[in-house]
């Protein structure tokens, strides 16, 4: 069984030949290559190969064409700062005070700034891997990007003055977010993850999650399976116990949850999703290698009679985590 | 007629929570007193419902929102120094910019009755111990969501021991860093919550 078909079975609830594992290795990846993250998130040919240099020393179930998380704000005009070690930092937000957000154009991802290199990976990824290992895109969901091209506490100030102005541009971030993960889909990933962290409960209440955001995933997710992904993965950081129930009517086919969401209640509100994560991301840096290990087989305790269920992160593994760590997250599953 | 200012308050009714505040003032209550009495309240109402199902920053900034304007209505020349209850230098240190937690962090302490000093994001740690003993700082609260910044964190205390400035307390908080612990950040504390935070400034000022 090879790790699509062992995803795609713990999907539909079917038994696999052992359960999945994801690291979220993302800049982790560059880490283990000894490349610095600068050059990683900038070339996309480096990015696949130190992608499949991780995968070959993990042995793990996705890879991930993912820079960070600042590829559409930057295509769309914010100025980026870019840092040897670390993930770049937004400089200056594209919207201004004055600036009419009815003038934004959604960036072509074949031309505007990274994009193009995020599509090469995806594409050379897809071309080595072939339909062998998961390879997940990423798109920003647009509550988050709405958040990216304003600055986080501009876009709630936004939402709560002028909640029209703020819907215009939670649809402009929706439309980007089908474009890039359209191009995407077309260059060799078998389905883009969505983040959206900004729509996590810890940022805004459930109610303001149902109203504003649901209907721009389930637009995103309904239009990214008509195109061929796989399966619809979402990702919200932080206790989300509050939003999960309205995850099946948004489409959702994989969800992730953090280390905050106690596992019982996340298969309570989600008996037919599936279900991955959710180690607490620092203890990658900070436990032991037994601790990781303990911490993964209490997961896949908790869900063998269940199923639907893949193992992995809460978050994304730190980039600066111990690689014993992850592979004892990996080790669990082969026990 | 304070209880109307607490709801406008947690409401997040700005015009609202402006429009009582000047009813108490000219009821002659003093500013202190609404400020002791009716934010001590509105704080207390939120670290109850800052319980993990029901935390959210919007709400908070709302009533930060709502806190803020009332101060301006109540002292439009600042607080008076002799109502300070300590001086708090806070900031995002070098290496991320997320910034969101920090500001409301920062209203809450001014709504406490603190003077806050704000080095905004991505600030160099050599800076914002600088600024913490010109400025005579009783704390550093340091806000910080990704784990990067981990390394920036652990010089703070031995920077300020370098300094002789032991008597500054170090309180770390934010996505990343609430994940860890005092021993691991070498911090004095770690705040779930910017509860917890303001909490602990309250135990400290007890000792």
């Amino acid at each position: 069984m090879n790790s699509i078909e062992r995803m795609m079975r713990v999907i539909n609830f079917k038994t696999p030949d052992r359960v999945p594992v994801v690291a979220q290795v993302f800049g982790h990846a560059a880490i283990v290559s000894k490349v610095s993250l600068h050059d990683y998130i900038r070339d996309g040919e480096l990015l696949a190969s130190c992608q499949i240099n991780a995968l070959k020393r993990y042995k793990y179930d996705a890879v991930f064409a993912l820079m960070d998380v600042s590829v559409e704000t930057e295509a769309i005009g914010s100025v980026l700062e870019y840092r040897r070690d670390q993930y770049p930092i937004c400089k200056k937000y594209v919207l201004s005070e004055t600036t009419n957000p009815d003038l934004l154009l959604i960036p072509d991802p074949y031309q505007a700034k990274r994009m193009p290199e995020l599509l090469k990976a995806a594409a050379i990824l897809r071309a080595q891997l072939g339909d062998e290992i998961l390879i997940v895109g990423c798109v920003i969901g647009p509550m988050t990007l709405t958040g990216q091209l304003l600055g986080a506490e501009r876009a709630l100030n936004l939402a709560i003055d002028e909640p029209e102005k703020f819907s215009r541009i939670l649809n402009f971030s929706k439309k980007v977010a089908i474009k890039f993960g359209l191009a995407q889909i077309e260059a060799g990933v078998h389905l883009p993850i969505v983040f959206e962290p900004f729509g996590s409960p810890a940022v805004v209440p459930h109610q303001f999650f149902r109203e504003f955001i649901l209907p721009h995933l389930k637009e995103i997710f309904s239009t990214f399976k008509k195109t061929g992904a796989v399966c619809n993965w979402l990702h919200i950081a932080g206790h989300t116990s509050s939003i999960l129930s309205y995850y099946p009517e948004i489409g959702v086919d994989l969800a992730n949850f953090d280390y905050y969401v106690n596992p019982l209640v996340a298969q309570k509100l989600l008996p037919r999703i599936c279900l991955d994560g959710n180690i607490k991301s620092l203890s990658f840096i900070e436990a032991t290698p037994a601790e990781i290990l303990k911490e993964s087989q209490k997961l896949l305790d908790l869900y063998a009679e269940r199923g639907g269920f893949v193992l992995s992160s809460g978050c994304e593994i730190p980039p600066e985590s111990n690689p014993l760590n992850v592979e004892a997250m990996v080790s669990a599953t082969r026990l | 007629m304070k209880q109307n200012l607490i709801a406008a308050i947690l409401d997040g009714d700005v015009s609202r929570a402006v429009i009582e505040a000047k009813k108490l003032l000219n009821a002659k209550i003093k500013p202190e007193r609404i400020i002791k009495e009716a934010f001590g309240e509105v704080i207390t109402e939120l670290d109850e419902k800052c319980t993990i199902e029901q935390f959210n920053l919007l709400e908070i900034m709302l009533a930060g929102r709502a806190i803020l304007a009332v101060v301006r209505e109540l002292y439009p020349k600042g607080i008076p120094s002799s109502q300070i209850k300590g001086i708090i230098v806070i900031g995002v240190l070098e290496g991320d910019i997320h910034d969101l937690g920090k500001n409301i962090v920062k209203i809450l302490l001014i709504g406490r009755g603190y003077r806050v000093i704000d080095c905004g994001k991505d600030c160099p740690v050599e800076e914002m111990i600088n600024i913490a003993e010109k400025e005579g700082a009783d704390a550093i609260f340091i806000s910080g969501l990704i784990s990067t910044v981990i390394p920036q964190v652990k010089r703070v205390k031995p920077l300020l021991t370098q300094r002789g400035l032991t008597n500054i307390k170090v309180v770390a908080g934010g996505g990343a860093l609430k994940q860890s612990s005092t021993k691991n950040l070498n911090v004095d504390f770690v705040a779930e919550t910017v509860f917890n935070g303001l909490n602990y400034l309250n135990k400290i000022r007890e000792i």
